[in-house]
């Protein structure tokens, strides 16, 4: 599976909106649900689905995502 | 090191999912169903449960939806497939009561750390076990201020449980204390206040998280002999609060989750430096999860009886094909895991679970390794109930249930057969079916994993519960035996001991009043406190009734609560054990409620029977001991009895007693 389809079926589940699509642009401002609390979740479930560790201060800073697809590139593909 | 074929399965595993996914997508969702069921075999895969959820619920089958949802909880924990399906299941929540006759508890949960995500796990995990949560959070770490200030939201919400959510950091306790004794007296005081605030201002039972020792310890190994360094008053501290718990609050034993599971993983300092996630969120599933088997404990909604096949379940083989000396048993891994298996199944009817044999077999081969394999640890004794024959196992299986007296709700069911678990899960849906690994290694594991069996507390009559059931199945036979119902009585030689309700006996009263729903006419589920302030009231009658045949000391199985109201005794709550049905006790405790509603100067009785799913049983009661119907209104029954004129209420078969007289046939 692609990894654009990926990051969106784990925001899809955390969000629990199947209809939700992101872009590269698409960060916290645009999803209304995506408090610091679901952005835990979010994090945690990422970690999971790519099987990867982010280090702790690049848990709470996430600008938007691309930048996380560009990160799980170079994290994933090691 | 995964073999040819499991690698076969594996890769078949992921491209049925795979072909589902796109099915969904194609807005194929009945084929995309057909495919995940076909993707769905053991071990459950919470992913794929919740993908079936998802797709049943798409094409508005909520019912199903909804069971996948919860099969969640049954498989692994994957933290994003349980927060979905935790969502799934409150939106439905209304249907899902309305259906499935579900209790209801109001949860309050205090926590010290980010609680939100076990929150809404434990909605999820609670659902699984029958049980639909209200629940209410303290804000972050305001734990001590909700219980202290009488004005909190706390008690405002009135709760059926306070949820103590704290961790290690929050026990202020010194790195070093030169008087750890005193230190740990401190701590267990500051605990058990809080408790006892909570017990004084509601009627809430508290669940208590016992604390979870971390595992960066910084003075190494000498921590273990260092009494006064924190490590060491941190396991007092947990040891002490046992103690201190008794019958009254409950303990999740989070030391012994989080070493389960490796401390390394129930910690992730990353979320708590982010987020104040004191309990990492891979482990919260797992915390929730026991944490509604805990409360569920304290609802009287767990299993009592444990059925298990026989061949390649107790012993490796076929007894009928490979015969006595044939089976694996005793000797070899697999041998030895039988061996295993049986021994840990033992210890847990120790403990008072009810132990039922249901294999396809003829009798005289089933019963044979029983009998003369010198290796088995079970014997025919341990089993209350022993059925071997060729029906289907769903039919013996109501069979068990019924020669027990209790409810398919009670049963647990272990079979290595798939096939044979498939028919129970089917045809008989409320017994829960624990599907065995391939390995026989791993049985014990497994049904440790099953949560049905955790108790609320633990009585001498829970030991001798598996004694009582099998001397249960013995009458059957001497009924048959016996000639006129009231021969059959008297050759019970049945004794009773009735007397006030006093401190010994009231775990065991609160226990049964918890968890009673058959015989039980009000259903009224006084807790503690209530008991207490029964105990203490002039105007009220409580008595209990033991009692002893010639087979088996029962042990306490009736009781009785009711009030004075002027010359009217009114019975408030009159319930009695499954177990000992049709042995007239009914009649023994009445006698005693007149003897004491004559002393008070009482003129006449009142019952009252108020219907529920589970007590028709007991609608006649009042009737068949020559009580007059006052009046019905919606099944509710009010029942009058006058002393005056009809005089006691007495019981010949039944002989009263102060203190067991000696019997034939028990020691």
């Amino acid at each position: 599976m692609e990894l654009h389809e990926r990051v969106e079926g784990v925001f899809r589940r955390v969000f629990d909106d199947e209809q939700l699509t992101l872009t590269d642009e698409t960060s916290a401002r645009d999803i209304p649900k995506w408090d610091s609390f679901a952005h835990i979740n979010l994090m945690f479930s990422i970690e999971q689905e790519f099987g990867v560790r982010f280090n702790g201060n690049e848990l709470g800073e996430l600008k938007n995502i691309g930048e996380l697809k560009t990160y799980l590139i170079n994290k994933g593909r090691r | 090191m995964m073999s040819e074929h499991a690698q076969h399965l594996t890769s078949q595993f992921s491209s049925l999912v795979a072909h589902g996914d796109e099915l969904r997508k194609a807005g194929k969702v009945e084929e995309a169903i057909r495919a995940y069921l076909e993707a769905n075999t053991h071990p459950l895969q919470a992913a794929l449960c919740l993908k079936l959820a998802k797709s049943y619920e798409a094409i508005g089958n909520i019912s199903e939806a909804c069971q996948w949802a919860l099969a969640v909880v049954d498989a692994d924990d994957d933290f994003t497939s349980w927060q979905a399906a935790s969502r799934l299941i409150q939106r439905y929540a209304v249907e899902i009561k309305a259906k499935a006759n579900l209790r209801s508890a109001r949860v309050a949960l205090l926590g010290s750390y980010t609680t939100a995500q076990l929150g809404q796990m434990l909605v999820l995990a609670a659902s699984r076990r029958g049980i639909s949560l209200d629940m209410m959070e303290s804000h972050f770490g305001q734990y001590e201020h909700d219980i202290i200030d009488p004005k909190s939201q706390l008690y405002a919400f009135d709760p059926d449980f306070v949820v103590l959510a704290v961790h290690e950091g929050d026990l202020q306790l010194l790195e070093h204390s030169l008087t750890p004794h005193e230190s740990i007296q401190a701590e267990v005081y500051r605990w058990t206040k809080l408790w006892r605030t909570v017990k004084e201002r509601s009627r809430a039972r508290v669940v208590q998280h016992n604390f979870a020792l971390p595992c960066e310890v910084p003075t190494g190994h000498l921590a273990a002999r260092l009494p006064g360094g924190r490590y060491m008053m941190a396991q007092a501290v947990n040891a002490r609060l046992g103690e201190e718990a008794g019958s009254t609050v409950s303990i999740v034993d989070c030391e012994r989750l989080s070493s389960c599971i490796g401390k390394s993983r129930w910690f992730d300092p990353r979320y708590w430096h982010l987020a104040k996630q004191a309990v990492a969120l891979q482990a919260v599933p797992l915390l929730a999860r026991h944490t509604a088997a805990v409360i569920g404990a304290d609802l009287g909604v767990s299993r009592k009886c444990l059925v298990l096949d026989l061949d390649n379940t107790l012993w490796g083989g076929v007894i009928g094909e490979d015969g006595l000396a044939g089976i694996k048993l005793g000797n070899g891994v697999d041998g030895e895991a039988f061996v295993a298996f049986q021994e840990y199944i033992l210890k847990l009817k120790n403990k008072g679970v009810i132990l039922a044999v249901c294999s396809k077999n003829n009798y005289t081969d089933a019963i044979q390794p029983f009998e003369k394999h010198p290796e088995m640890r079970l014997k025919r004794h341990d089993i209350a109930v022993f059925i071997a024959n060729w029906e289907a196992k769903p039919q013996n299986i109501r069979r068990i249930a019924q020669e027990l007296g209790i409810g398919l709700d009670s049963l647990v069911f272990v079979d290595d057969n798939p096939v044979e678990r498939d028919a129970v899960r089917q045809f008989v849906p409320e017994v829960e079916v624990i599907p065995l690994p391939e390995d026989p290694s791993y049985y014990t594991r497994t049904l440790s994993q099953c949560l049905s069996f955790e108790a609320s507390s633990y009585t001498p009559e829970d030991a001798a519960r598996a004694e009582q059931y099998r001397a249960r199945s013995q009458i059957r036979e001497l009924e048959t035996n016996a000639g006129s119902i009231e021969e059959f009585y008297q050759s019970l030689q049945m004794q009773a001991i009735v007397a006030p309700f006093d401190a010994f006996h009231l775990p065991r009263i609160a226990q049964l009043i918890g968890k009673t729903n058959q015989f039980n006419l009000t259903t009224r589920r006084h807790g503690m406190p209530q008991l207490e302030s029964f105990v203490n009231d002039p105007n009220c009658v409580h008595l209990y009734l033991r009692l002893r045949d010639r087979f088996a000391d029962h042990g306490l199985v009736a009781l009785m609560i009711a009030l004075r109201q002027g010359a009217i005794l009114d019975i408030d709550t009159w319930l009695m054990s499954c177990r000992v049905i049709g042995r007239t006790v009914e009649g023994t405790i009445m006698e005693h409620l007149c003897r004491r509603a004559e002393q008070l100067g009482c003129t006449s009785l009142r019952g009252t029977y108020s219907p529920t799913e589970k007590n028709s049983m007991a609608e006649d009661a009042y009737a068949k001991l020559g009580f007059d119907l006052v009046s019905r209104i919606e099944g509710r029954a009010i029942w009058g009895y006058d002393l005056v004129a009809k005089g006691l209420i007495i019981n010949k078969f039944i002989k009263t007693v102060e203190t067991w007289e000696g019997v034939d046939g028990v020691a």
